[in-house]
Protein backbone atom coordinates (compact mmCIF):
# COMPACT_ATOMS: atom_id res chain seq x y z
CA UNK A 1 0.00 0.00 0.00
CA UNK A 2 1.07 3.57 -0.65
CA UNK A 3 0.89 4.68 2.98
CA UNK A 4 3.36 1.96 4.00
CA UNK A 5 5.87 3.27 1.45
CA UNK A 6 5.53 6.73 2.88
CA UNK A 7 5.89 5.47 6.45
CA UNK A 8 9.00 3.55 5.49
CA UNK A 9 10.60 6.55 3.82
CA UNK A 10 9.68 8.88 6.66
CA UNK A 11 10.74 6.36 9.29
CA UNK A 12 14.11 6.03 7.60
CA UNK A 13 14.79 9.76 7.19
CA UNK A 14 13.38 10.93 10.51
CA UNK A 15 15.38 8.08 12.06
CA UNK A 16 18.59 9.37 10.50
CA UNK A 17 17.97 12.84 11.88
CA UNK A 18 17.11 11.46 15.32
CA UNK A 19 20.23 9.31 15.67
CA UNK A 20 22.44 11.92 17.36
CA UNK A 21 19.81 13.07 19.83
CA UNK A 22 18.62 9.54 20.58
CA UNK A 23 22.14 8.44 21.47
CA UNK A 24 22.90 11.58 23.49
CA UNK A 25 19.61 11.36 25.40
CA UNK A 26 20.16 7.66 26.08
CA UNK A 27 23.70 8.35 27.30
CA UNK A 28 22.43 11.10 29.57
CA UNK A 29 19.61 8.82 30.74
CA UNK A 30 22.13 6.26 31.89
CA UNK A 31 24.16 8.94 33.63
CA UNK A 32 21.35 10.68 35.52
CA UNK A 33 19.55 7.45 36.31
CA UNK A 34 22.29 6.76 38.84
CA UNK A 35 22.54 10.28 40.24
CA UNK A 36 22.22 8.92 43.79
CA UNK A 37 25.51 7.08 43.34
CA UNK A 38 27.62 9.62 41.53
CA UNK A 39 27.71 13.11 40.13
CA UNK A 40 26.94 12.89 36.41
CA UNK A 41 28.01 16.46 35.66
CA UNK A 42 31.04 17.30 37.77
CA UNK A 43 34.20 15.73 39.08
CA UNK A 44 35.58 17.04 42.39
CA UNK A 45 39.24 16.82 43.28
CA UNK A 46 40.32 17.53 46.84
CA UNK A 47 43.92 17.98 47.90
CA UNK A 48 45.08 18.55 51.47
CA UNK A 49 47.57 21.24 52.47
CA UNK A 50 49.22 22.69 55.56
CA UNK A 51 50.39 26.29 55.50
CA UNK A 52 50.86 26.92 59.24
CA UNK A 53 48.69 29.06 61.52
CA UNK A 54 47.27 32.11 59.81
CA UNK A 55 48.68 35.47 60.92
CA UNK A 56 46.41 37.78 62.89
CA UNK A 57 44.41 40.27 60.88
CA UNK A 58 41.05 40.70 59.30
CA UNK A 59 39.51 37.95 57.17
CA UNK A 60 40.45 39.61 53.88
CA UNK A 61 44.12 39.68 54.87
CA UNK A 62 43.94 36.09 56.03
CA UNK A 63 42.27 35.02 52.80
CA UNK A 64 45.02 36.78 50.84
CA UNK A 65 47.60 34.94 52.94
CA UNK A 66 46.01 31.59 52.09
CA UNK A 67 45.98 32.42 48.38
CA UNK A 68 49.63 33.49 48.48
CA UNK A 69 50.76 30.44 50.42
CA UNK A 70 48.97 28.11 47.98
CA UNK A 71 50.44 30.05 45.02
CA UNK A 72 46.98 30.62 43.59
CA UNK A 73 46.22 33.48 41.22
CA UNK A 74 44.96 36.36 43.44
CA UNK A 75 43.01 37.82 40.52
CA UNK A 76 40.75 34.76 40.53
CA UNK A 77 39.60 35.30 44.13
CA UNK A 78 35.84 35.92 44.31
CA UNK A 79 35.33 36.23 48.04
CA UNK A 80 35.65 34.60 51.42
CA UNK A 81 33.38 33.35 54.18
CA UNK A 82 33.95 32.38 57.79
CA UNK A 83 32.19 29.03 58.08
CA UNK A 84 32.92 28.38 61.76
CA UNK A 85 34.90 30.00 64.54
CA UNK A 86 38.06 28.48 63.06
CA UNK A 87 37.30 27.66 59.42
CA UNK A 88 37.79 30.16 56.62
CA UNK A 89 36.64 29.46 53.08
CA UNK A 90 38.14 31.28 50.12
CA UNK A 91 36.27 31.13 46.83
CA UNK A 92 38.04 31.36 43.50
CA UNK A 93 36.98 31.30 39.86
CA UNK A 94 35.53 28.15 38.32
CA UNK A 95 34.19 26.95 41.67
CA UNK A 96 37.63 26.35 43.17
CA UNK A 97 37.66 26.66 46.95
CA UNK A 98 40.28 26.63 49.69
CA UNK A 99 39.00 25.81 53.15
CA UNK A 100 41.45 26.23 55.99
CA UNK A 101 41.50 25.93 59.76
CA UNK A 102 42.87 29.32 60.74
CA UNK A 103 44.43 28.03 63.96
CA UNK A 104 46.34 25.10 62.49
CA UNK A 105 46.72 26.10 58.83
CA UNK A 106 45.52 22.70 57.71
CA UNK A 107 43.03 22.70 54.89
CA UNK A 108 41.71 21.35 51.63
CA UNK A 109 41.74 22.73 48.13
CA UNK A 110 38.71 21.70 46.13
CA UNK A 111 38.68 21.88 42.35
CA UNK A 112 35.70 21.24 40.10
CA UNK A 113 35.87 19.99 36.54
CA UNK A 114 32.91 19.25 34.31
CA UNK A 115 32.62 15.78 32.85
CA UNK A 116 33.28 16.11 29.14
CA UNK A 117 30.34 15.16 26.89
CA UNK A 118 28.15 14.12 29.82
CA UNK A 119 27.80 17.68 31.09
CA UNK A 120 26.66 18.82 27.67
CA UNK A 121 24.25 15.96 26.94
CA UNK A 122 22.78 16.21 30.44
CA UNK A 123 22.16 19.92 29.89
CA UNK A 124 20.25 19.08 26.72
CA UNK A 125 18.42 16.08 28.15
CA UNK A 126 17.35 17.87 31.35
CA UNK A 127 16.54 21.01 29.37
CA UNK A 128 18.76 23.25 31.45
CA UNK A 129 19.01 25.54 28.42
CA UNK A 130 15.26 26.32 28.41
CA UNK A 131 14.22 28.74 25.66
CA UNK A 132 14.19 27.45 22.08
CA UNK A 133 15.67 24.12 23.15
CA UNK A 134 12.37 23.29 24.86
CA UNK A 135 10.64 23.24 21.48
CA UNK A 136 13.42 21.28 19.80
CA UNK A 137 13.14 18.68 22.56
CA UNK A 138 9.35 18.64 22.08
CA UNK A 139 9.86 18.05 18.39
CA UNK A 140 12.29 15.25 19.15
CA UNK A 141 9.75 13.64 21.48
CA UNK A 142 7.12 13.77 18.73
CA UNK A 143 9.64 12.32 16.29
CA UNK A 144 10.32 9.41 18.68
CA UNK A 145 6.59 8.69 18.92
CA UNK A 146 6.38 8.83 15.15
CA UNK A 147 9.32 6.42 14.82
CA UNK A 148 7.70 4.04 17.29
CA UNK A 149 4.36 4.04 15.48
CA UNK A 150 5.78 3.82 11.97
CA UNK A 151 8.28 1.20 13.12
CA UNK A 152 5.38 -1.15 13.77
CA UNK A 153 4.30 -0.91 10.15
CA UNK A 154 7.62 -1.76 8.54
CA UNK A 155 6.81 -5.41 7.96
CA UNK A 156 3.73 -7.17 6.61
CA UNK A 157 2.45 -10.67 7.16
CA UNK A 158 3.67 -13.06 9.86
CA UNK A 159 6.53 -10.81 10.85
CA UNK A 160 4.38 -7.69 10.90
CA UNK A 161 2.21 -6.19 13.61
CA UNK A 162 -0.66 -8.50 12.69
CA UNK A 163 1.64 -11.50 13.10
CA UNK A 164 4.18 -11.98 15.86
CA UNK A 165 4.74 -8.22 16.09
CA UNK A 166 1.71 -7.76 18.31
CA UNK A 167 3.15 -10.15 20.90
CA UNK A 168 6.42 -8.24 21.05
CA UNK A 169 4.51 -4.96 21.39
CA UNK A 170 2.42 -6.49 24.19
CA UNK A 171 5.54 -7.74 25.94
CA UNK A 172 7.06 -4.27 25.73
CA UNK A 173 3.88 -2.82 27.18
CA UNK A 174 3.76 -5.32 30.04
CA UNK A 175 7.15 -4.24 31.42
CA UNK A 176 6.19 -0.66 32.36
CA UNK A 177 2.64 -1.76 33.21
CA UNK A 178 4.01 -4.30 35.67
CA UNK A 179 6.05 -1.62 37.43
CA UNK A 180 3.08 0.76 37.53
CA UNK A 181 0.95 -1.96 39.14
CA UNK A 182 3.77 -2.58 41.61
CA UNK A 183 3.99 1.15 42.31
CA UNK A 184 0.33 1.31 43.35
CA UNK A 185 0.22 -2.07 45.09
CA UNK B 1 10.30 3.06 -7.46
CA UNK B 2 9.78 4.53 -3.99
CA UNK B 3 9.65 8.31 -3.72
CA UNK B 4 12.02 9.74 -1.15
CA UNK B 5 10.52 12.64 0.77
CA UNK B 6 13.22 14.84 2.29
CA UNK B 7 11.01 17.46 3.91
CA UNK B 8 10.66 15.81 7.36
CA UNK B 9 14.36 15.20 7.71
CA UNK B 10 15.20 18.72 6.63
CA UNK B 11 12.68 20.19 9.05
CA UNK B 12 14.24 18.39 11.99
CA UNK B 13 17.75 19.32 10.91
CA UNK B 14 16.70 22.97 10.65
CA UNK B 15 15.21 22.83 14.12
CA UNK B 16 18.51 21.48 15.45
CA UNK B 17 20.39 24.35 13.86
CA UNK B 18 18.01 26.89 15.38
CA UNK B 19 18.65 25.36 18.80
CA UNK B 20 22.29 26.29 18.55
CA UNK B 21 21.22 29.93 18.67
CA UNK B 22 19.74 29.57 22.16
CA UNK B 23 21.89 31.19 24.81
CA UNK B 24 20.22 29.69 27.88
CA UNK B 25 19.66 32.02 30.85
CA UNK B 26 19.30 35.66 29.98
CA UNK B 27 22.28 37.91 30.70
CA UNK B 28 22.27 41.64 31.10
CA UNK B 29 25.03 44.07 31.94
CA UNK B 30 27.05 43.39 35.08
CA UNK B 31 27.50 45.69 38.04
CA UNK B 32 30.72 45.79 40.04
CA UNK B 33 31.74 46.19 43.66
CA UNK B 34 33.82 44.42 46.29
CA UNK B 35 34.33 40.67 46.70
CA UNK B 36 33.36 40.67 50.35
CA UNK B 37 30.92 38.06 51.63
CA UNK B 38 28.81 40.62 53.46
CA UNK B 39 25.17 40.86 52.35
CA UNK B 40 23.80 43.99 50.75
CA UNK B 41 21.64 46.39 52.65
CA UNK B 42 18.85 47.35 50.28
CA UNK B 43 19.71 48.53 46.79
CA UNK B 44 16.81 49.78 44.74
CA UNK B 45 18.33 49.23 41.31
CA UNK B 46 17.05 46.33 39.18
CA UNK B 47 19.31 43.29 39.41
CA UNK B 48 21.81 42.89 36.59
CA UNK B 49 23.52 39.65 35.64
CA UNK B 50 22.51 36.16 34.59
CA UNK B 51 18.80 35.70 35.19
CA UNK B 52 17.17 32.48 36.35
CA UNK B 53 13.45 31.73 36.56
CA UNK B 54 11.24 34.78 36.90
CA UNK B 55 14.17 36.97 37.90
CA UNK B 56 13.95 39.51 40.69
CA UNK B 57 11.22 42.12 40.78
CA UNK B 58 11.20 43.51 44.31
CA UNK B 59 13.25 46.69 44.59
CA UNK B 60 14.29 46.40 48.24
CA UNK B 61 16.32 43.62 49.83
CA UNK B 62 15.81 42.10 53.25
CA UNK B 63 19.08 41.35 55.04
CA UNK B 64 19.73 37.67 55.73
CA UNK B 65 20.52 38.53 59.36
CA UNK B 66 17.09 40.11 59.74
CA UNK B 67 15.37 37.03 58.28
CA UNK B 68 17.28 34.58 60.42
CA UNK B 69 16.82 36.67 63.57
CA UNK B 70 13.04 36.39 63.38
CA UNK B 71 12.01 34.03 60.59
CA UNK B 72 8.45 33.56 61.85
CA UNK B 73 7.77 37.24 61.23
CA UNK B 74 8.54 36.70 57.54
CA UNK B 75 6.95 33.30 56.86
CA UNK B 76 4.83 33.32 53.71
CA UNK B 77 6.16 36.67 52.58
CA UNK B 78 7.93 37.16 49.28
CA UNK B 79 11.27 38.82 49.85
CA UNK B 80 14.37 39.82 47.93
CA UNK B 81 17.63 38.70 49.47
CA UNK B 82 21.22 39.27 48.39
CA UNK B 83 24.48 37.69 49.34
CA UNK B 84 27.53 35.78 48.23
CA UNK B 85 26.93 32.20 47.13
CA UNK B 86 28.78 29.88 49.50
CA UNK B 87 27.33 26.52 48.44
CA UNK B 88 25.39 25.09 45.50
CA UNK B 89 23.59 21.76 45.18
CA UNK B 90 26.36 19.74 43.52
CA UNK B 91 24.13 17.27 41.70
CA UNK B 92 21.01 19.05 40.58
CA UNK B 93 21.83 22.71 41.05
CA UNK B 94 18.51 23.09 42.84
CA UNK B 95 19.64 25.22 45.78
CA UNK B 96 22.18 27.83 46.76
CA UNK B 97 23.29 28.92 50.21
CA UNK B 98 23.81 32.65 50.56
CA UNK B 99 26.14 34.14 53.16
CA UNK B 100 24.90 36.31 55.97
CA UNK B 101 27.10 38.74 57.87
CA UNK B 102 28.11 36.48 60.75
CA UNK B 103 30.29 33.36 60.84
CA UNK B 104 28.39 30.36 59.52
CA UNK B 105 25.30 32.44 58.88
CA UNK B 106 23.64 31.15 55.71
CA UNK B 107 20.23 31.13 54.08
CA UNK B 108 19.20 28.39 51.69
CA UNK B 109 17.50 29.40 48.46
CA UNK B 110 15.64 26.35 47.14
CA UNK B 111 13.91 25.83 43.83
CA UNK B 112 11.99 22.95 42.31
CA UNK B 113 14.37 20.49 40.64
CA UNK B 114 14.90 21.42 37.01
CA UNK B 115 12.96 24.67 37.21
CA UNK B 116 16.20 26.59 37.62
CA UNK B 117 19.62 24.99 37.55
CA UNK B 118 22.42 26.88 39.30
CA UNK B 119 25.95 26.12 38.18
CA UNK B 120 28.05 24.49 40.86
CA UNK B 121 30.90 26.87 40.05
CA UNK B 122 28.75 29.81 41.18
CA UNK B 123 30.39 29.69 44.60
CA UNK B 124 31.83 33.08 45.42
CA UNK B 125 29.53 34.85 42.99
CA UNK B 126 26.97 37.37 44.13
CA UNK B 127 23.32 36.37 44.05
CA UNK B 128 20.19 38.47 44.14
CA UNK B 129 17.24 36.19 44.74
CA UNK B 130 13.52 36.38 45.31
CA UNK B 131 11.27 33.85 46.98
CA UNK B 132 8.84 33.01 49.74
CA UNK B 133 10.13 32.55 53.28
CA UNK B 134 9.42 29.13 54.75
CA UNK B 135 10.43 27.46 57.97
CA UNK B 136 10.52 23.81 58.87
CA UNK B 137 10.73 22.90 62.55
CA UNK B 138 12.31 19.46 62.77
CA UNK B 139 12.10 17.00 65.63
CA UNK B 140 15.34 15.70 67.13
CA UNK B 141 15.04 12.51 65.09
CA UNK B 142 14.37 14.43 61.89
CA UNK B 143 17.32 16.70 62.66
CA UNK B 144 19.64 13.70 62.94
CA UNK B 145 18.32 12.32 59.67
CA UNK B 146 18.73 15.70 58.00
CA UNK B 147 22.32 16.09 59.23
CA UNK B 148 23.12 12.53 58.16
CA UNK B 149 21.68 13.25 54.71
CA UNK B 150 23.71 16.45 54.38
CA UNK B 151 26.83 14.55 55.36
CA UNK B 152 26.17 11.62 53.03
CA UNK B 153 24.93 13.59 50.04
CA UNK B 154 26.95 16.80 50.20
CA UNK B 155 29.95 15.90 52.34
CA UNK B 156 28.93 18.25 55.15
CA UNK B 157 31.28 18.20 58.13
CA UNK B 158 28.75 17.87 60.92
CA UNK B 159 28.45 14.41 62.44
CA UNK B 160 24.82 13.37 63.11
CA UNK B 161 26.02 11.74 66.35
CA UNK B 162 26.77 15.23 67.72
CA UNK B 163 23.16 16.41 67.24
CA UNK B 164 21.51 16.98 70.61
CA UNK B 165 18.86 19.56 69.80
CA UNK B 166 16.19 19.84 67.13
CA UNK B 167 16.80 22.46 64.49
CA UNK B 168 14.63 24.83 62.56
CA UNK B 169 15.39 25.22 58.88
CA UNK B 170 14.73 28.61 57.38
CA UNK B 171 14.74 28.78 53.63
CA UNK B 172 13.56 30.76 50.70
CA UNK B 173 11.37 28.90 48.21
CA UNK B 174 12.70 30.56 45.11
CA UNK B 175 10.87 32.12 42.21
CA UNK B 176 13.80 33.81 40.53
CA UNK B 177 17.42 34.76 40.84
CA UNK B 178 20.17 36.80 39.30
CA UNK B 179 23.81 35.78 39.49
CA UNK B 180 26.75 38.07 38.82
CA UNK B 181 30.46 38.11 39.45
CA UNK B 182 30.50 40.83 42.05
CA UNK B 183 28.18 42.78 44.30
Amino acid sequence: MKWRRWFRALHRDVGYVAVALTISYALSGLAVNHIEDWNPNYRFEVTSFEIGPLPPGDLSARAAFVVAQLRLDPTTVRGHFQETATDLRVFLADGQEARVDMTTGRGRLKTITTRAVLFEVNSLHLNNLKGVWTYVADLFAVALMFLAVTGMTMMKGDRGLAGRGKWFVAAGLLIPLGFIVYMYA
Amino acid sequence: MIRRPLAPALALALAGLLAACDAGPKTTSTASASTSGAPAAAPAAPAAGETFGAGVKLPDATAIDTLLADPKAHVGKTVRVEGMVVDVCPKRGCWMDLAGAGPGQKLRFKVTDGEMVFPVDAKGKYAVVEGVVAINELTLEQTKEYVAYQQREYGADRDPATVTEPMTIVRLDGTGAVLRDKK
